[in-house]
């Protein structure tokens, strides 16, 4: 009965691309009834955009699916529930202010007596499916009341409360306790026994060894190693995620000679806030390019946040040519001379209908003035300004009227960029500064990073993008948990020091839970 | 062979072209060639009444108290908030000019002043209730538009002293410069002033920015709570220069005189949202959205409709304009 040949799901020759990009190239995976399948990688390695190919969100472009030996469509999220398969993500799709059993319900296929839902039956299976995993808080309560490890066990239920042979989970444990993640390693073991299979998605490497009877290693788009419990170690782990060693090819930074012996023109002094950034401190030279690295959701975007007053510091501060900065908000943040390029360029940044002239000035309008103590805006001030940043940085526009929501990605990146080239800026923040934009235009853009650093602006890049990061970056400052895990600096810098930084914290202290442990590579 | 097809460029290319340029030209102009047509077709069939100077500083007059009110509300719309209290700020400025003057005997100047100051802080209590507070826009102006509803019913309890000096009811219905109604300049400088604000300045520039991207504004360091309070402000000021003027004409203070304001604001700013921009507002637009109402009523009462067609006509209107430049719009675009 039990095939050998055969796992119950198998995936044969996945590939998808996004624009020019490979995120997947010819995946094959297996995946067996009652097994708990780990599934790890870098940011960008492949393992999202398989989940959402198996949920049935953003279809594969080639290969199969195969379940019980048979090929299935995933086309739709209705394809990949029908098929037995449930998906839990990070954010949790909960109805807030629905209690438990209504929540669990929402998953439930309604048993129907004489044509109409039967209620009792429907909640008697919401019932039995939370005492199955031994739900042990009232089923009456709202889910908004709940702990995250509590609404986790409410989509566990939910996907139960119907016909499921496989869940996939991503990141459970980021924003749980070490008790609750106890709890919910029990729930999993328990569901594996049972024969449900668990796809673990995690960067957490202890957990991961410790929970899977499999793991599947990504890398760049493809499964670079495929292990059975005890085959692997953490060490190798490692290696599979990092692979080989790669030269940088270009470092772009790499001429860069910064004077580090001055006073700094921006730091971090222990910045804290919560669990989500611990303790925090760099330093910005004149002249550099300093990289915050880090796992997606390791504290990169937070500190920024933070440095700019959108959340509120409760620990450390940080320094400004020397002087302590308070923030009260971002307009605030910038009269004191800090700039942002955002992350979300259409939705944060840019007025997608006004001109490119228009969208470059708006955070120096003062500046523009006729007469400064007037509140009129001259016509030509305006214009020379955008046109000599047009040509500086050789944006590509019909004319400085264009909407600029007709410029292409890179364009609008550098006309971002541009917004803040003015004297009073004096540390630029850019976070996932190529994110969608091509190779040629990636390349412009860091040209143009490099400048604003040669002529004095520090400079921030935050991205996931290791490569992009070794690239670039004077001095890399790497964030693990929510603390620095490392500091590369100059020749130091290569994409693997990066991703083994990231993953730091698993490393240097298995289990380990108190908060006064030393940070490698940062002097006290 | 493939050349040959290349070089013949389909066939329904320059037609969908054409199709879509004369959309194009119909969602921005649209409203301009209706008002054009009005203008005609009235002309035509009433070249004596219609067409004279007299009867269109009439049409002005009447829509002047319409366009300073609804210049106010366009600010506010285009930093992406609205303004339902305008009309109950209108008739309460009216009523409380008046007790000012007549029965508290403050000075003609200072009780003008006065009144702006009063009109502006209503606005701005609105602004800091939708922004600090973050109440709902429609919540928060209409809560305090109701409370000024009942503070005028309290005011207006005392006895007001009968007649108001000839220099207040001169301020509507005098005529001081080559015999134009005074409304008629009062409204051009309010609306020159704020048109200068929106286009010339920074803090224009700012509003356009609030209100097209919040977030890219308050990323780009625009102080967004600071500039819709403002805006909010300059609708409360507005709506207490018409509500003074109503007074004015009426030379006396009339519970809930200006409250109908308030949908006919939101009728002309909304016509001249589709009027020569892509449903943007913009003073200009909404100086001609109110024009487009005041003609319309005026051959209206010219071809002696009864009164019930206004209402009737006003909404068709709206609902035509803006219908149509938005199905326009969508059609040449796709």
């Amino acid at each position: 009965m039990n095939d050998t040949t055969g796992a119950w799901l198998q995936v044969r020759g996945l590939s998808k691309q996004f624009g020019g990009a490979q995120a997947l190239s010819a995946v094959d995976i297996d995946i067996h009834r009652g097994e708990v399948h780990g599934l790890v990688g870098a940011n960008g390695a492949g393992k999202s955009t398989l989940i959402r190919a198996l949920a049935g969100i953003t279809p594969a472009d080639e290969g199969t699916i195969l379940i019980d030996n048979e090929e299935r469509r995933f086309a739709t999220p209705r394809d990949a529930e029908k098929s037995g398969l449930a998906f839990i993500h990070q954010e949790l799709n909960l109805v807030p202010h629905f209690s438990t059993i209504e929540n669990v319900l929402l998953g439930a296929p309604k048993v129907k007596r004489f044509g109409v839902i039967d209620w009792k039956a429907s909640r008697r299976a919401a019932v039995l499916a939370t005492e199955r995993i031994g739900v042990d808080f009232s089923l009456d309560r709202r889910v908004d009341e709940l702990s995250v490890a509590e609404r986790w066990l409410v989509m566990i239920s939910k996907a139960l409360v119907r016909e499921t042979y496989m869940i996939a989970m991503d990141e459970p444990t980021a924003s749980l306790s070490d008790h609750e993640s106890e709890n919910l390693f029990r729930v999993i073991r328990d569901l594996a026994s049972d024969g449900v299979a668990i796809l673990y998605v995690s960067h957490r490497l202890d957990e991961v060894l410790d929970l899977s009877d499999r793991i599947t290693v990504f890398r760049d788009g493809r499964v670079t190693d495929s292990a059975v419990r005890g085959d692997l170690d953490k060490r190798g782990l490692i290696n599979a995620i990092v692979g080989r060693d790669v030269p940088v090819v270009s470092r772009e930074g790499a001429h860069a000679v910064v004077d580090r012996t001055g006073a700094p023109i921006f730091s971090a002094r222990s910045v804290s806030r919560g669990s989500i950034v611990k303790d925090v401190s760099f330093d910005l030279h004149k002249g550099e390019v300093l990289g915050l690295g880090g796992l997606v959701g390791a504290g990169r975007t937070e500190v920024a946040r933070l440095a700019f007053g959108a959340d509120k510091l409760e620990g450390g501060s940080f320094e400004l040519g020397g002087k302590p900065m308070t923030t009260r908000n971002v307009a605030h943040a910038v009269d004191q001379g800090l700039g942002l390029v955002p992350e979300e360029r259409r939705s944060e940044g840019l007025l997608l209908e006004k001109s490119v002239s228009y969208n470059m000035n708006i955070a120096v309008l003062r500046s523009l003035r006729s007469v400064s103590a007037l509140p009129f805006i001259s016509t030509q001030k305006s214009k020379n300004r955008a046109q000599g940043l047009v040509d500086l940085l050789q944006i590509k526009t019909a004319s400085l009227n264009e909407p600029i929501g007709r410029l292409s990605g890179g364009n609008q990146q550098k006309a971002l960029i541009a917004r803040w080239l003015t004297p009073k800026v004096k540390v630029l923040f850019l976070d996932e500064p190529s994110r969608g934009v091509d190779i040629g235009a990636r390349h412009e853009i860091h040209q143009a990073i490099r400048d604003l650093a040669d002529n004095g602006i520090g400079t921030i890049v935050i991205s996931s993008d290791v490569e992009e990061l070794a690239a670039l970056c004077d001095r890399i400052v790497v964030l693990s948990e929510g603390r620095v895990s490392g500091q590369l600096i100059g020749d130091e810098i290569t994409e693997n020091k990066i991703i083994e930084l990231s993953y730091a914290h698993d490393q240097s202290a298995p289990n380990h839970t108190s908060t006064d442990e030393t940070i490698p590579g940062v002097p006290a | 062979m493939s050349t040959t097809t290349l070089a013949t460029p389909a066939p329904v290319a320059p037609d969908s072209r054409r199709r879509r340029a004369l959309l194009m030209f119909l969602s921005r102009y649209g409203t301009l060639v209706g008002l054009a047509i009005m203008i005609i077709a009235f002309t035509i069939k009433a070249p004596n009444q219609f067409l004279s100077l007299p009867n269109f500083l009439n049409i002005l007059s009447q829509g002047s108290l319409t366009a300073i009110i609804a210049a106010g509300l366009t600010i506010t719309l285009v930093v992406g908030e609205f303004d339902l209290s305008i009309g109950y700020v209108a008739s309460f400025s009216g009523l409380i000019v008046v007790g000012f003057i007549a029965r508290d005997g403050v000075p003609l100047i200072l009780a003008l002043l006065l009144i702006m100051i009063i009109g502006g802080g209503i606005g701005a209590v609105n602004g800091v209730l939708v922004t600090k507070v973050r109440i709902n826009a429609v919540i928060a102006t209409l809560g305090i538009g109701t409370m000024l509803v009942g503070l005028g019913f309290a005011y207006s309890a005392f006895p007001i002293a009968s007649g108001v000096p000839a220099e207040f009811t001169a301020i509507a219905l005098g005529r001081a410069v080559f015999g134009i109604p005074n409304v008629i300049i009062i409204m051009l400088v309010v609306l020159a002033i704020l048109w200068v604000i929106l286009n010339k300045t920074d803090l224009g520039q700012k509003m356009q920015a609030v209100g097209g991207n919040p977030e890219a504004a308050r990323l780009s360091g625009i102080r967004v709570d600071r500039v819709k309070i403002f805006s909010f402000a300059t609708a409360g000021i507005c709506a207490s220069i018409t509500g003074t003027l109503l007074s004015s004409l009426l030379g006396s203070g009339t519970l809930a005189a200006a409250d109908g304001y308030l949908l006919d604001a939101f009728a002309a700013v909304f016509l001249g949202s589709a009027t020569l921009r892509d449903g943007e507002f913009h003073i200009l637009g909404t100086l001609i959205g109110v024009l487009i109402i005041a003609v319309g009523f005026n051959g209206l009462s010219i071809f002696g409709a009864p009164t019930f067609f206004q209402p009737i006509f006003k909404g068709l209107i709206l609902v035509l304009a803006v219908g149509l430049s938005t199905l326009a719009r969508r059609y040449a675009k796709a």
